[in-house]
Parts: structure tokens; sequence; C-alpha cells
């Protein structure tokens, strides 16, 4: 009964969110007229992103301790007035299973009448924007002041719970590893699924410390009851640091089967083990001398390969041939990745490889479709037809660094390990890490991505100065339409990628809340913000909340032009509110501009509900 | 020391205990051990073993020298005492020997036989003085005290308040704390009482900024096992709060301070007091060690002095943890630094209305 009622709130863009008690009828499915975009309501307005505002309730008087045997509903009352839904959600529950018998408070997002006593509500504020030193500080001096005055339990439970967190995290920063552990003991809660950073970061810590069981029964423990397959499969890459392939093994299968949550898929805990065990012998097929892989795991690779028909290992195992000087093998697997993909890195391989058996024409053919358009094949030419004067042309040319390379044939599983190893020799840099970032999130590790980018923040604010001369090598396709007037630094990049991160990985409410104090560019705010109003129009549809779906979407056009796919929403939204012109209307001009199947059902489902041609 | 001024002061504690207290004083304190509550006897004792007669408030412990805040503590006490003469004294002397910089403030340091040798001040001396002068002020209606102490803290204010990641600290010292864009600052020099007495003086608010970001800082400045404050912290650009460099990193004869000062302003919230509690409770609050490290936790072999332990007994009753620290009667040859923080014990102790 909550959910559609709670998310309601979150997210309303400029349309401003009409009173509360109307968004509550509208939700329990009367009459929702009032709920519509309407004029601003009194109360305070709390700015997401320049120009967009959600409405909320004006504070909650009081925040006095609950009388004796009733449910203390502070910390309730204050999620619902900032929007919180996952932390109101989690409260409700909370709160239901100390009090079997409570119901949440129907007036829920009525503004609260001012009573005396002390209003706690600057202290969860100040606690929800991350100061937590300064809500202690707030709480000790209204104690002084009112010596008589109890925070509540709620608040105090937060409160140490955001310590220990946070004392895991400085601990962890500062690799004080024993630390990180006496802080978990000390305050389990802080390393529970809902903090799963924290879990690894203990995990990691057993890791460093070499008390490696202790590790594998932290893994165990996320992967068996946190219970999104997501944040198992990415325990999975976290554990490949510090365990062998067989406690992987036995990771992924416990990962995939035990205490299954609904709605969660865990094929892809088990599919992330063969991943890394294909980045494992890719890996070492990458650095391997001729001959370096056992003929069964190269045959492994290859049956891997083949079945996901994964052009960039194929690509892998051209060169993996080519260095053998076994040309031929070297040519059907370059030809292989430009036939599933084709590709300049693919053509450039094969160039080589018809080079090495002496098929010149063939090398030129191949190179053909690229000439004069890459670099890349316009160097490997040289190799067949080596330039006058330029000394015979010797130098096969080698291009730009390994990690560029890696990057350039979009080897995200290489450009892992390429980055481990340059860190294992040279130590970790921001601009590495940043790097890490963006290929976990190529390789769709989110959760992962967003420690790296955080990590790599904290290393830039160790780093000395160097400018903004860093910037990190987006992935062709990653880098956001910025335009060169806006150009992102290297913090507001690993924040931007953090919140790219977080995006996916669904921490919708945590990044809204985040948002409007992250160092990111107006650019990058306002695509974040847009992505996450489209997220969020996404689910208003699934919740058949018509009318926020509309508020969403046209808070999103404010930022950015409105996609096609989310104009289909649009109409479908319209549609459903039995706006049957304006949906007409609306699939009518998606379908004018390109026709597709989606626009064409558009049309004609409109179209025959108003002229009743069912 | 004569063996009678031992008995004597142990006599003056169990009469404490036997003297008909209230019936919710008694709840509040179950049990022996009260804290020999500070009077003008014994201000007396106290004048005759570390106060001498041109003045000065010699530091026992540390070869005969005197200091900013040894002067400070003794003008506090006297004041308590109620002994405006030795008052005088000590502040004739504060004000021709060590305020001698030209900029209102106190040279921190001097040596029987060398004088002023460092003439850089220490912030917290300076606070002890001017706080020191406004309650000799208020107590015996003398505003030319008032004014003194008015220049000192102006003096402060102009010099040592400064604002660092959005927060206003105070240094230490004019010279020698600024590491780059770091400060290098001591959580014990938030005489919490002086500076709400200096807030409250017109044009104060700083002095009230900097009583909240005492609190912020104490709530950032919690490191190791038992979460202890730092002697000597660096506060960065970035708001971050970890043990200064070039400091030994540990928890000790300064901080041990920090709990002594909140109680005397009125805080009880327990989360700022647990963690000495916390120590204390460890060592069975007996041998608990004089310093640890940070954030190791390695503990020295030297016990708290008696002074430490009154304080560690103060941070427990308001920690509220439980437990009990016995603090024994001070040594007849018991040092200026553990005998000083024994009588501010009892002084915050009766303001908080925990001891009369």
């Amino acid at each position: 009964m909550t959910r559609p009622v709670l998310s309601a709130l979150l997210l309303i863009g400029t349309a401003v969110l009409g009173s509360p008690s109307a968004v509550l009828a509208q939700a329990g499915g009367a009459q929702a007229g009032g709920a519509q975009a309407g004029a601003p309501q009194p109360g305070g307005g709390r700015a997401l992103a320049p120009g967009v505002k959600v409405e909320v309730a004006p504070a909650p008087g009081s925040g006095s301790a609950p009388a004796a045997g009733k449910v203390d509903e502070t910390a309730l009352r204050y999620y619902a007035r900032i929007g919180d839904v996952e932390r109101m959600e989690a409260e409700i529950a909370r709160l239901r299973a100390l009090e079997p018998g409570w119901e949440p408070p129907k007036d829920l997002f009525a503004p609260q009448p001012a009573t005396a006593g002390v209003d706690e509500s600057p202290i969860w504020a100040l606690l929800s924007a991350g100061k937590v030193a300064e809500a202690r500080a707030a709480v000790a001096e209204q104690r002084r002041k009112s010596p008589s005055w109890q925070p509540s339990e709620k608040l105090l439970q937060e409160l140490d719970l955001a310590e220990g967190a946070g004392r895991i995290r400085q601990a962890s920063d500062t690799k004080r590893w024993q630390d990180v552990i006496d802080a978990a003991a000390a305050q389990p809660e802080a390393v529970a699924c809902g903090r799963l950073d924290n879990a690894w970061r203990l995990a990691e810590a057993y890791g460093e410390l070499k008390q490696l069981d202790r590790a594998y029964d932290t893994y165990r423990t996320i992967v068996t009851t946190c219970p999104k397959a997501k944040e198992r499969r990415d325990t999975l890459f976290k554990a490949s640091r510090y365990l062998g392939p067989d406690r992987l093994r036995e990771l992924a299968a416990l990962g995939a089967t035990s205490n299954p949550a609904p709605g969660e898929d865990y094929s892809t805990v088990r599919a992330a083990e063969a991943e890394l065990e294909t980045g494992r012998l890719l890996e070492r097929l990458g650095n391997a001398k001729p001959g370096g892989l056992s003929a069964a795991d190269l045959s492994r690779v290859e049956g891997i390969v083949r079945d996901k028909q994964d052009a960039d290992g194929a690509v892998a195992l051209g060169w993996y041939f080519q260095k053998q000087k076994n040309y031929a093998e070297a040519q059907s697997w370059f030809s292989q990745a430009n036939q599933w993909e084709p590709s300049d890195k693919a053509a450039e391989g094969l160039v080589l490889a018809y080079n090495g058996l002496g098929e010149k024409a063939q090398a030129r053919a191949a190179a053909a479709p690229w000439k004069g358009r890459s670099s890349r094949i316009d160097q490997a030419l040289k190799a067949v037809d080596p330039p006058r004067g330029a000394g015979g042309g010797r130098a096969v040319p080698q291009g730009p660094s390994e990690l560029d390379r890696a990057l350039a044939r979009r080897d995200f599983a290489g450009c892992l390990g390429i980055i481990s190893t340059t860190i294992a020799r040279g130590g970790p840099t921001a601009a590495l890490l940043q790097q890490r970032g963006w290929c976990l999130m190529e390789l769709k590790r989110p959760s992962e991505a967003e420690a790296a980018f955080a990590e790599a923040q904290a290393l830039a604010a160790r780093e000395p100065a160097k400018a903004a001369a860093a910037g990190s090598r987006l992935p062709a396709g990653a880098l956001p339409a910025n335009g060169a007037a806006d150009k992102p630094t290297s913090a507001q990049e690993n924040a931007y990628g953090q919140a790219l991160a977080r995006l996916a990985t669904g921490d919708m409410a945590g990044l809204t809340r985040d948002l409007p104090r992250a160092n990111m560019t107006t650019a990058q705010k306002a695509e974040i913000r847009a992505a996450l109003l489209a997220t969020e129009a996404n689910r208003a549809l699934e919740d058949k909340r018509y009318h926020d779906v509309l508020r969403l979407l046209d808070a999103r056009k404010e930022l950015t032009p409105e996609s096609r796919n989310l104009g289909i929403l649009r109409g479908w939204a319209l549609y459903n509110l039995m706006r049957y012109d304006d949906a007409y209307r609306q699939f009518k001009a998606i379908d004018d501009r390109l026709s597709t199947e989606e626009s064409r059902e558009g049309v004609s489902t409109a179209w025959k509900t108003i002229y009743h041609e069912w | 020391m004569t063996p009678s001024r031992r008995d004597m002061l142990a006599g003056t504690a169990s009469l404490g205990l036997t003297a008909g207290l209230p019936a919710v004083l008694t709840t509040i304190l179950p049990g022996a051990l009260r804290a020999a509550p500070f009077d003008a006897a014994a201000w007396q004792r106290y004048a005759e073993r570390f106060l001498q007669p041109e003045g000065r408030i010699v530091d026992s412990g540390n070869k005969g020298v005197s200091h900013s805040e040894g002067q400070g503590y003794g003008m506090l006490l006297a004041v308590a005492g109620g002994d405006r003469p030795a008052f005088d004294r000590l502040w004739g002397w504060t004000q021709r020997t060590l305020m001698v910089r030209g900029d209102g403030l106190a040279a921190w340091r001097w040596k029987p036989e060398e004088g002023v040798t460092d003439r850089n001040n220490a912030a917290d001396g300076d606070m002890l003085i001017a706080w020191a002068l406004m309650r000799a002020a208020e107590q015996w209606q003398a505003e030319s005290y008032r004014a003194s102490a008015l220049s000192i803290v102006n003096a402060l204010a102009a010099g040592l308040l400064v604002e660092q990641a959005g927060l206003t600290v105070l240094l230490p010292g004019r010279e020698g704390f600024r590491k780059g864009d770091t400060l290098v600052l001591n959580p014990s020099y938030w005489i919490f009482p002086a500076i709400r007495a200096f807030a409250a003086l017109p044009g104060g608010e700083r002095w009230g900024r900097l009583a909240d970001a005492g609190l912020v800082l104490l709530s950032k400045a919690r490191f190791g096992s038992y979460q202890l404050p730092p002697d000597w912290m660096a506060l960065d650009a970035g708001g971050a709060v970890t043990p200064a460099e070039g400091f030994k990193k540990q928890y000790g004869y300064d901080a041990v301070r920090v709990p002594l000062y909140l109680a005397w302003d009125g805080y009880r919230d327990p989360y700022y007091f647990r963690p000495y509690a916390a120590l204390a409770t460890k060592f069975g609050g007996t041998a608990i060690p004089a310093t640890v490290s940070l954030p190791q936790g390695t503990t020295t072999q030297v016990a708290a002095s008696v002074g430490m332990l009154a304080v560690y007994r103060l941070a427990c009753r308001i920690a509220g943890t439980g437990n009990e620290v016995t603090v024994p009667a001070p040594a007849a040859d018991e040092d200026y630094y553990s005998t000083t923080l024994l009588h501010l014990s009892a002084l915050a102790a009766q303001s908080l209305g925990i001891d009369p």
C-alpha cells in the first residue's frame, strides 16, 4: 500500500507536487484531480538541480521522546518529508516489526503542528547531509541547553551507524586493516547488505591481512544473504582479488542458489564466475609467451569466445597466434572477429596476419575499407608496403600504449588487467583509478565502478595538484556530449562516473539526495538528473501513476530533448489517462518522423479507441 | 610536606562522606568517593606548595619553570578560593614578566635562571588568564580586571581565531602551527567554559562559533579502539582531522583535559565522555595509563596521576557507564599538574551540582 504513495513524492520535477493529501487520494484510487501540476504550495522547496524543485511539507514540529509504548515516528516523518523512499520503507518495515499492530500514519505527508519541546529535524537534516560530526555537536549542544531532553533512540542509532561506517571507511582508506575489522565488530550493522561497500572493505581487510578464510566467510555471507543478484555478482569480482578459482566457484554456486529473492535472476552470478574464468584466461593469453597456454586452456578460451561470439576475445586470440608466428591461425581468428563485429582493430590484425602469410594482396584488400580512415590501418599497411627511404619500415608499428590499445579495441577486461599490472608496478594514480572506473562501467560492474571513482577522488585529493591536465580517456561512446566550454575537471569526471554507476546500481534515492551537492558540471548534472527522471517515469508507468509520468517527463524535457522511447512512454501515459486525442497526436508525431512497430502500435491503438473500431 | 597535611586532606574527603547530603545527590553518587571540595582551605594549601611570593606558579614536575597556563590556573583557583591578594600577586607577575610581547598576549614560558626564552604565546594560557580576570571582576566587582580581560580576549580573537574548512578554530600559538594549508590544533585548548564567557561579551559571536567547532572537531577527532582525541591534531582544508605529524601521535597529558572542560561547561551528552570512560573501564579504574598511542592504542607503563584520575571519575559519571574511578588522596609531593587537575575537577563537579 505504501509504495506507490511514497514513490509519488520522489523526484517530482518542475511540475510542482500538489497537496500531499491529494497525492494520497490519488494513490488510494480516488479522484486524482487535485494532484496535477498546480500552483506552488506554501512550504519549503528543496532545490534538486537548477530550476528543479521538489515541494516538501513544512517541518514537522517535534522530535521529542515518544511516550512509553508508542512507536517513535520521528525518523519516519523525516524521511517522508525529504522524500527518501528507500529509507522510509525500511523504517516502516522496522516499526512494523517492533509493533505488529502498527500502521503508518495517514497524515505522513501532512504538515505537522509545531509542538513544544525539541525539534530534532535540523539534526536529522545534518545527518542526512552526511554531516555526522555536526549532528553530534548539535545533539550535545541541545542536551546542554535542555538537560531533560533525550534524543530519540532512532537518531542515536543512525548516528552510531554512520560513525561506524565512517570509521570503517577511514581505516580502510588508510590501510589500517585491523582497525577496519575492529570497527566492523563494534558496529555490525555498518557492514550489513545495505552498506555493501563497507562489507567489501571488511572482506578486503581480511584479504590484506592474509586471513583468507575470514575473507571467504565475509564474501560468503554477502552472496548468501544480500538479495540482489547484481550485488552478489559484483562481490564475486571483488573476491577474485583474494580468492583462488576453487573458492570463487564455491561462492558462485552459493550466490546462485542461496536465499533467492523474488524477481532476481541469479544466473548472472554463475555467469560472473565464467566471466572471471574467461578474464583470467584472456589475461594470460595477452601476457603469454608463445606456447604459454596449455592446450586445454587454449581450447577452453576458444570455446568460450566462439560461444559468445566475442569479437574482442577473437582479436586477443588472433594476437596470441600472431605472436607465435602462427599466421594462418591468427588470420582465421582476425577474420572471425571482423565477421562478428567489423572493426579497424580486427582489420589491423588481419592485415598483419596476411602479411605474415605473404599474401600482400589479401592484406591490402582487408585494409581497404579502413584505408585513410584509421591510423591503425594506415600504420599496419606500412608493414605490407614499406615506405621508400624509411629504412625499409622494419619496425612494425606498435601504436599507442598497451592501455590505449586495449581501450581502442574496447577490451575492457584487458583494460582492468593492464591497470592492475601498472598499479602493481608503479602504484595507483587517480587517472588510472578513474580509467578503471570507466572500464568497470563498460563491463557492467557499476558497484565496483562507483568504488573505483571514489578511490580516484580520494587519491586525487592527496596527489599534488597537477592542474586539470589529467583528463582521463573515456572509451568511445561513453563520452557525454559536453560542450567544450564546460570541460569537466578530473574531480568532476570522478563525480560524474560515480553518479552513472549509482544510476546503474539503481540507487535512485541516494543519487537524488546527493546530486545537489555533487561536484559536476552543469551539463553533467543535467544529464544525470534527466536519467533519474527517465527512470522514475518508467517506474511511474509500471506503477500506473500516469500523472506522475507526465510530470516527470515534463521536468526532464526542461533539461534535455525528449528521446523517442520516452515520447512513446508519454503517449501511453496520455492514453491511460483517457486523453486519447493527445495520445494519438503524440504517437502520430513520432510515427511521422520514423515509423516503427512501436509507434505504429500506439497510433493504431489510440485511433481505434477514439473511433471505437475495436 | 608533612604527613599531617596528607591526613588532613584525607580527613576532608571522609568528612564529605559523612556530612548529611540530600538524598538526590547520594543516589547519584552511590557509596563513597566524594571529591575533596575546592574551598579557601584547599586554595591555601595549593598556594603554600606552588605559589612563590613574587606571584608565579611553579610547575614542580617541569624543573620549576612557570608558564602562562600555570598563571591562568593559579588565578582561577585564587578566585575560587576567594584570595584577592594572591590573585593580584599572580596577575602582577604575569603582567610584568610574561606580557612582554607587545600584542597583549603572554609569552608562554619562563625559566628560573633564564627568564623568558620563547616569546611565542600559548592560546590556552592566555584564555585561562582572561577568563580568571573576568571571574575576578565579577567576584570582586573590579572593572579594571574586566578591562584587562577584554584586551586579552580581543588580542586572542585578532591573532589566534582563524577559519578553516568552514569552522572557526583556535591556533595554539601565533607562530608555527600552520603547515601549508593544514593547521595543527590542540583539542585541549578548547576551554569551553572560558569560550562561553568570551562569547557572551559584546561582539563575541566568533567565540560562539569556536565552541560549536570544538564539538564538531571532537566528534571527528576520535581514533583507535577507545575513540580518544589526540593531544595534537591536524585539520586539513577539506575538514579532515588526523593526529598531527611532528608530534607524538597520542592521547595523553594534554587531551585528558578535554572531558574536564566539556563537563565544566555543562555538556552532558554521554557520547562526548564515553571514550575516557571506556579507557578507565578497560583498566579497571585503577592503573589507567597516562598515554595511549593513536590510532594503534599502545599504552605507556606510566599510570595516570591523581588529578587525571579525578578527571576520569567525572567523565565516567557523565558517560553513565556505571563504573567508578577511585581517586586516591594526593601524595605529599603530588606535582603541580596533577594537583591542579584534581582541584579543577572538583570545581567542575561543583559547578555541575555533582559535588557540593
